[in-house]
């Protein structure tokens, strides 16, 4: 096996690992699983570091392994939406990798800052929309048909909004102050 | 710190402890499925018997199962209060002046409850009598025929597998660097949101580097004793099916025909 791959999959799934346990450790506020963490930032950076699918695949482990560890399941599809796709979608930050990477080589923190807005803005966002598609999923078949958007944008809302800005700030702080962990041991 | 486990697996020696991770895999999720068949008081009996069933077999204590329930008991209350209040079928029962409890609302609302608790249940009772690590080996098992579209199963099983490895590791480095960062004057759990988190770099940035230590080392490992993929691996952890795997699938077949001809 490719050495680059090999090391490529076991730091995906120590980072994987990393998300998790940074789940834990910060501020656990919010009912049902939805929590303001830093879960995000791991992803972000298997995003950065690697590319896409090791973007995909950090959140896609992380989704997998929230639900071993007690998941909250009311229908199967909002079990696919929560863990399934919510974290994997943050992966898709990749998008801002190669300009990313170029503007780390230049050293330009505002432009490093930039697009790491970009990037969480849309993991965040992406993943906000597997959360209130689950949420319409369970309003629909537990709450009746009324209103079951605005339940499920207000809920979901009220933690992603600020778990994302969060996750922009951090990794802001930590990437422009540590660019070398953006880049790949040669 | 300590207080935090990871997982919720309780070991045991039960009747649910003993099934193979696959066919409570396929238990579970096809009970998530079947459980939306019900919708009447003799079919949401027979579910709410063989959910009692199955408790009693995993013989996890009552307790477990209701602290798991603490944080969605808002999200609980939310949908019973919503379906009293708010469904205006059926002769009125309770008249408050300014609501009015139907009938109609009190039996939704106590049939979703009950669909919502049965739901926490069962999908607690496989966290709780089944390792995160069997869960994988499961999992692998039941997601081979996606290889066929290209999904790296193996790959993400053998990912899933250190990830777990690690995380008990990674919880005590935290840890420790979190004690060397406060030793050193930082503060995480006090102070405007500002100050905290910008502590929060000086503890990610050990841990990243430590973590990508940890990765190099263990691709090196792998490497060096000969890890070419998932073709033709042996496994040290064996899945055994016995027959009460098939007769725990075969119950549940059972119950959803019966479920499927007796609802209204």
């Amino acid at each position: 096996m490719d050495k680059k791959r090999l090391l490529m999959m076991v730091e995906i799934a120590i980072f994987a690992a990393v998300g998790l346990v940074l789940d834990q450790i910060s501020f656990k506020m919010w009912a049902q699983g939805g929590s303001i963490s830093f879960v995000m930032v791991p992803i972000i950076l298997m995003a950065i570091r690697w590319g896409l699918t090791a973007g995909l695949a950090t959140g896609l482990l992380i989704g997998i392994m929230q639900m071993m560890f007690g998941a909250y399941i009311v229908h199967w599809l909002q079990a696919i939406l929560d863990y399934g796709l919510a974290f994997t979608v943050v992966g898709l930050a990749a998008i801002i990798r190669k300009p990313l990477l170029q503007a780390t080589q230049s050293l330009n923190k505002t432009k490093m800052a930039l697009y790491i807005v970009i990037g969480t803005l849309l993991g965040g966002s992406l993943r906000l929309v597997c959360h209130l598609l689950a949420g319409v999923v369970f309003f629909k078949e537990f709450a009746g048909d009324d209103n079951v958007w605005m339940y499920s944008i207000i809920y979901n809302g009220s933690y992603m909004l600020p778990a994302t800005i969060i996750t922009a700030i951090i990794a802001i702080l930590l990437f422009t102050s540590a660019p070398r962990l953006l880049q790949k041991v040669q | 710190m300590e207080k935090m486990i990871f997982g919720r697996y309780i070991p045991g020696n039960s009747f649910v402890h003993k099934l193979d991770p696959r066919s409570k895999l396929l238990f579970v999720f096809a009970f998530i499925i079947v459980v939306f068949f019900a919708n009447n008081t003799l079919t949401y009996g027979i579910l709410l018997a063989f959910t009692l069933i199955v408790i009693l077999l995993s013989k996890i204590r009552l307790y477990f199962l209701i602290n798991g329930l603490k944080p969605v008991i808002f999200l609980m209350l939310f949908t019973l209060i919503l379906h009293l209040f708010m469904t205006r079928e059926g002769p009125v029962l309770v008249d408050l002046g300014f609501m009015k409890i139907y009938e109609e609302g009190l039996r939704q609302g106590v049939y979703i409850s009950m669909r919502f608790l049965m739901l926490v249940f069962m999908t607690s009772i496989l966290t709780l009598t089944t390792s995160p690590i069997s869960i994988t080996d499961g999992l692998e098992v039941l997601l081979n025929p996606f290889k066929k579209i290209k999904l790296p199963v193996h790959e993400l099983a053998l990912m899933m597998s250190i990830s777990l490895r690690f995380i008990p590791t990674l919880m005590d480095e935290t840890d420790k660097i979190m004690k060397a960062q406060m030793a050193r004057g930082s503060d995480l759990s006090a102070g405007p949101i500002k100050d905290r988190l910008k502590a929060v770099v000086p503890l990610l940035v050990p841990l990243f580097i430590s973590a990508f230590k940890r990765a190099e080392d263990l691709a090196t490992a792998m490497e060096v004793r000969g890890y070419r993929g998932g073709e033709g691996r042996t496994k040290y952890r064996l899945l055994k099916w016995h027959a009460k795997d098939t007769i725990i699938l075969v119950a549940l077949v059972i119950m959803a025909i019966l479920l499927w001809m007796l609802r209204g």
